[in-house]
């Protein structure tokens, strides 16, 4: 009953650390924007996530990572691949990415359904425990 | 028998007040009790918490930390947008075909894998950067 219980407290500290990520690349997303670091402004956001690409770790109903870039015209293919490694290059943030129930990485433009999406298991390279 | 009602009276006007003093008392007893007994719980939990981070697998461990880390979002968004011309300006000035002749051309074979190796990490690529234009006088823009 105890475990039960911490479970549920666990349970919520992930939601407040998965919302806290989200909020901080938003915020760092704008910042740079509005000081004129950079052309392109970037929104990430909680999404289903492709079931394809689900790990033990997966949250229900809400494993993907989906930033959204509003560059004020649409986004080409290599654009968005770009943004998408850069982001999976950066070990720490997919192994907490992961550790806080995402499995898909999704790079969208702000218009239309087209976008690019990678199975964060494997990019994390955690003890080979994933695979 | 005035008197008698008089008393009667008088008595139960004071055992209502006495009830209600008491009743007052036992909220605030109640309350009391009740802050002890949920930071006793708090206590219990925080130590079954720490139980059970003692015994946690290696691999539970390391998704533990992974979650622990702090992320710097700002470098982030640099690499995103500035690290893809700052690798092009370094990997054209610091290329090892460039500096066939020099003395630190080994360096700066060296200097040139790890640029390739960091091209999307904003914040490597300007400590290269610094490296390249101090240590081995490479003029960068």
């Amino acid at each position: 009953m105890w475990y039960k219980i911490i479970e549920i407290i666990d349970w919520f500290g992930e939601m407040t650390e998965r919302y806290k990520l989200i909020r901080d690349f938003n915020k760092a997303g704008k910042n740079a924007f509005i000081a004129g670091i950079t052309p392109t402004l970037l929104e990430a956001k909680i999404t289903n996530g492709d079931s394809n690409y689900r790990h033990q770790f997966s949250k229900f109903l809400g494993g993907g990572y989906r930033i959204k870039a509003l560059s004020g015209r649409p986004l080409n293919r290599e654009e968005m691949i770009e943004i998408g490694k850069i982001i999976l290059e950066n070990k720490e943030l997919v192994r907490k990415l992961i550790a806080l129930g995402w499995d898909t990485l999704e790079v969208h433009d702000n218009s239309g359904f087209n976008g690019c999406k990678w199975p964060l298991k494997d990019y994390a390279n955690i003890g080979g425990y994933l695979n | 028998m005035n008197f008698l009602q008089i008393a009667i009276k008088d008595t139960i006007q004071q055992t209502n007040l006495i009830e209600k003093i008491n009743s007052n008392s036992i909220n605030i007893w109640h309350y009391i009790a009740f802050g002890e007994f949920l930071i006793i719980l708090s206590l219990v939990f925080y130590i079954i918490y720490l139980k059970r981070r003692q015994t946690l697998s290696k691999f539970e461990k390391e998704i533990l930390e992974a979650k622990n880390t702090d992320i710097d979002m700002d470098d982030l968004m640099l690499s995103i947008n500035k690290s893809r011309e700052l690798y092009k300006e370094l990997s054209r000035k610091c290329h090892p075909d460039q500096h066939m002749n020099s003395e630190f051309q080994k360096e700066i074979e060296e200097l040139f894998q790890e640029i390739t190796k960091n091209k999307r990490n904003f914040q490597e690529l300007v400590k290269l950067k610094d490296i390249a234009a101090n240590k081995y006088n490479i003029k960068m823009n």
